[in-house]
C-alpha cells in the first residue's frame, strides 16, 4: 500500500472512485470545488465513470437520486449553502430508500456566510435538514486518512441501509493535506430488486416517496423508524483520547477535534489531566459510550467551531450526571490550541 | 444646440461624471466585468435599487465591512437575484400606491453572472420576466464560473478548457454549444433585449439608458472578458472583447417589441476567429479541423441572426 500526500477534497473524491462510485454531480461551491474538479478529471479513469456538473445544487441531489435508482454508486458534494438547497433531494431519497453519499464541506453561515471553515451545520445534518421523520447517517471525520476510510464506509453503509448518508467536514478539512493510505474496498452488496432497469418481461417496480394513505404512509414512517433504531445500535463510532486518568473530558469533532488534541498537549505538560471524546459518527450519536464516561468523569466540556449544537446531544447523552461547559467560535473562526487550552486552565482554577 | 429628434447624440463628455461604484474594490487586474458595471451604474444613475447574486461582482465589490456600491444595493444567495428583484419592484410598487413613499420612479435592475443567469438562476429569471416585472436584469458573461475558480457553465464557448471540462487527451474541453440567453428572452416576449460589451462603452451605455427608459421587463446580455479565466494577458481585455464582436462570436443587437436591429458597431465583414482565440490560453489545445467547426457554427449564428434584423417585425 502506497502512501500519497493528497488534499482532504481530493481525498474524498479518490476514494469515491475507488469504493466504485460511478456517478458523480456537482455543482461550483468554494471550498469544496477541488472535489468537482478532481472528479472532472478522474472519473473518466473508472470504467463506466460519469461526471456531471448540473445547472443547480438541486439538480445535482435530484440526479443522484436518479443514478441511485438505476442502480449506481453515486454521490454528490456541496458546501453549506448548496446543502441546504440540497434538502428536499435528501429527505425524499430517505423517504424512497435510496442510497448516496453527499459531502457536506462546512463554511461560515448563516446565509452565504463565508468561506472560511466552521460547524454550523450540525444541527441540519444530524436532525434531518429537509422535512418529515428522517434520519440521515453523518460521518464527522478528523483526519484525512478518517475522510478516506470513512467515504469507502459510507458507501457500503448507505447499500446496507439504504439511506443517504452524509459526511460532515469543513473548509480546513478539505483544504488541509496530509498522507493517506487508501484500504482495499470491499465488493458491493446491493440487490438489483432495488433498481429501475426496464421491466422486460418481469413486474415493473416503483421507486415514491408520496403516499396518500395516512395507514400506509405511516406504516412506511414506523418502517423507516426501526431502520434508524436499528443503525442507532449498530453503527455508532467514536475515539477516546487520553480518558484514562482525565479529570475534565473534551467533546469535539472534525477539526475541533484537532484543536482540542493540540490544546491537551500544552495542558497535560502543565500537569492538568484533560481527556478527549470525539465523535465519529454525529448521527448516530454515541450517546451511551459518552453516558458512560460520566461513571468517574464529572466535568466535560463541548468545544465546537459553532454557537453550541453538539451541546444539545451532549447534554442528552449526560443527562446531568455531570457539569457541562461550553466554548465555541461560529462563522469561521478558527480558535486556536493556545485559546482553548487558556478557556480550559482558566476552568480547572475556578473547579479547584 | 440643434438635436434632431430620434436622434441620439453620445459623446464621452455626456456620459455621468459621478462614480457609482467606487474604486479601491477587489476585482483583478484588467477585469472587464468590473468596468461594465461602472458604466451600467453611470447610465442608471442614482435612482436605483439594484439585487446583485452572488459571484465575482459580489465578492469584489462588497466585503464586509467595507463596500463599493453607492447606489442602494442588496445580495442575497445566488440563484434568486431575479426573484429579489422582482419582489423589490413588486414592494415599491405597492408602497408607492399608497402613497407612503414618494412618487419618483425607481429602476430596479437584477444582475448576475452567466452561472447566476442561464444555470442556477434561471427560474427565478423566467418567472420574473414572464409575470413582467418593471425591472431590468443583466447577465454579465464571463463564460465560466470564475468566482470559484473556472468551471464551466451553459454560458461556457464550445472547447473552451476549463476546471470541470478540462482538455487533455482525451477531451478538447466544452463539448456543448453555449446557450442562447438573449433569444430565450426574446421568447419570454421582453419586450427589450439587447447584447452589449464594455468593449463598446459608449454602445453600452445607450442601452442601459433605454432599457431604463422602458416600462416592464428588459434584459441586457453583457459579455465581459475575464483574463484570469481565460487565460489571456490583463491588458487585452478590451481588446479581446472588441475581437469577439469584430469575428462574430458575440455579435451585438437589439430586440425591441421583437424587432432585430444590428448595432452599427458590427463590421461589415467579420474576422475569423482565430484570431479571437489566439491570445486565449483555454483555446491553446484546438486543432485546425475544431477551429474550422466553431467557424462554421459562428458564421450560421451569425447569418441567423441578420435575417431576423432582415425579415421579422415588430409586435403589435
Amino acid at each position: 500500500m502506497n502512501k500519497v500526500l493528497m488534499s482532504g477534497n481530493n481525498i474524498i473524491a479518490e476514494a469515491a472512485i475507488r469504493a466504485g462510485c460511478r456517478f458523480y454531480a456537482g455543482y461550483p461551491i468554494t471550498p469544496q470545488n477541488e472535489l468537482t474538479e478532481y472528479m472532472a478529471e478522474h472519473m473518466r479513469r473508472a470504467d463506466a465513470g460519469v461526471f456531471i456538473q448540473s445547472e443547480s445544487e438541486i439538480a445535482a441531489i435530484n440526479m443522484i437520486a436518479g443514478a441511485s435508482a438505476a442502480g449506481v454508486r453515486v454521490m454528490t458534494s456541496s458546501s453549506s449553502p448548496g446543502i441546504s438547497l440540497k434538502q428536499e433531494g435528501i429527505s425524499s431519497m430517505a423517504a424512497c430508500e435510496l442510497p448516496g453519499i453527499i459531502v457536506n464541506i462546512m463554511r461560515g453561515g448563516p446565509g452565504l456566510g463565508n468561506i472560511l471553515p466552521a460547524q454550523g451545520d450540525y444541527f441540519q445534518a444530524t436532525r434531518g435538514g429537509g422535512h418529515g421523520d428522517y434520519r440521515t447517517i453523518v460521518y464527522g471525520p478528523g483526519t484525512c486518512q478518517e475522510l478516506a476510510d470513512l467515504t469507502m464506509d459510507a458507501f457500503d453503509l448507505a447499500d446496507k441501509y439504504r439511506t443517504p448518508v452524509m459526511i460532515l467536514a469543513d473548509g480546513m478539512m478539505g483544504q488541509m493535506m496530509e498522507p493517506v493510505i487508501f484500504k482495499k474496498p470491499k465488493p458491493r452488496q446491493y440487490s438489483e430488486k432495488f433498481m429501475l432497469r426496464g421491466a422486460g418481461t418481469g413486474k415493473s417496480k416503483f421507486i415514491r416517496g408520496l403516499l396518500l394513505d395516512p395507514i400506509d404512509s405511516e406504516e412506511h414512517n414506523w418502517k423507516l423508524a426501526r431502520k434508524y433504531d436499528v443503525i442507532t445500535k449498530n453503527e455508532t463510532l467514536h475515539e477516546e483520547h487520553n480518558i484514562e486518568d482525565a479529570q475534565l473530558v473534551i467533546v469535539a469533532y472534525g477539526t475541533a477535534a484537532r484543536i482540542a488534541k493540540g490544546a491537551i498537549k500544552r495542558l497535560r505538560d502543565q500537569g492538568m489531566k484533560v481527556g478527549l471524546f470525539r465523535p465519529i459518527t454525529l448521527w448516530p450519536f454515541p450517546e451511551l459510550k459518552l453516558r458512560a464516561l460520566s461513571a468517574k468523569i464529572k466535568n466535560f466540556l463541548v468545544f465546537e467551531m459553532s454557537t453550541g449544537q453538539m451541546l444539545d446531544d451532549v447534554r442528552l447523552a449526560l443527562q446531568g450526571y455531570a457539569n457541562i461547559e461550553f466554548h465555541g467560535r461560529p462563522g469561521g473562526a478558527v480558535p486556536t490550541p493556545a485559546e482553548l487550552a487558556n478557556v480550559i486552565a482558566r476552568l480547572c482554577d475556578k473547579n479547584d | 444646440m440643434n438635436i434632431v429628434e430620434n436622434f441620439d447624440l453620445y459623446a464621452p463628455r455626456l456620459i455621468n461624471k459621478k462614480e457609482l461604484l467606487s474604486a479601491g474594490h477587489r476585482a483583478c487586474t484588467g477585469c472587464a466585468e468590473v468596468l461594465a458595471v461602472r458604466l451600467m451604474c453611470k447610465a442608471l444613475g442614482e435612482n436605483t435599487v439594484i439585487a446583485s447574486a452572488t459571484g465575482c461582482m459580489e465578492i469584489v465589490s462588497s466585503m464586509y465591512p467595507t463596500t463599493a456600491w453607492e447606489v442602494p444595493w442588496i445580495h442575497v444567495a445566488f440563484e434568486n437575484a431575479a426573484a429579489v428583484a422582482a419582489g423589490v419592484e413588486a414592494g415599491l410598487a405597492g408602497l408607492r400606491k399608497k402613497g407612503k413613499i414618494d412618487d419618483r420612479y425607481i429602476k430596479v435592475v437584477g444582475m448576475a453572472g452567466d452561472g447566476g443567469t442561464m444555470d442556477i438562476g434561471f427560474q427565478a429569471l423566467s418567472g420574473a420576466m414572464e409575470r413582467g416585472h418593471d425591472m431590468l436584469f443583466v447577465c454579465f458573461d464571463n463564460e465560466a464560473y470564475m468566482n470559484t475558480g473556472i468551471q464551466r457553465s451553459s454560458g461556457t464557448p464550445m472547447g473552451a478548457s476549463t476546471t470541470t471540462a478540462p482538455a487533455g487527451k482525451i477531451s478538447s474541453g466544452q463539448k456543448t454549444w453555449k446557450k442562447n440567453m438573449p433569444e430565450i428572452m426574446v421568447a419570454h416576449g421582453v419586450s427589450y433585449v439587447a447584447t452589449a460589451c464594455p468593449s463598446y462603452p459608449l454602445d453600452f451605455i445607450r442601452k442601459v439608458e433605454k432599457a431604463k427608459s422602458i416600462k416592464g421587463p428588459s434584459y441586457i446580455h453583457c459579455f465581459s472578458v475575464c483574463p484570469t479565466g481565460w487565460r489571456c494577458g490583463s491588458h487585452l481585455a478590451i481588446a479581446m472583447g472588441r475581437l469577439a464582436v469584430e469575428s462574430g462570436v458575440f455579435p451585438l443587437y437589439e430586440v425591441e417589441n421583437g424587432k432585430y436591429k444590428m448595432s452599427s458597431e458590427m463590421p461589415k465583414k467579420l474576422k475569423p476567429v482565430k484570431d479571437y482565440f489566439k491570445a486565449q490560453g483555454r483555446f491553446r489545445h484546438l486543432g485546425e479541423e475544431e477551429v474550422k467547426t466553431i467557424q462554421h457554427k459562428v458564421e450560421s449564428e451569425y447569418q441567423k441572426i441578420l435575417d431576423k434584423a432582415k425579415y421579422l417585425k415588430a409586435w403589435d
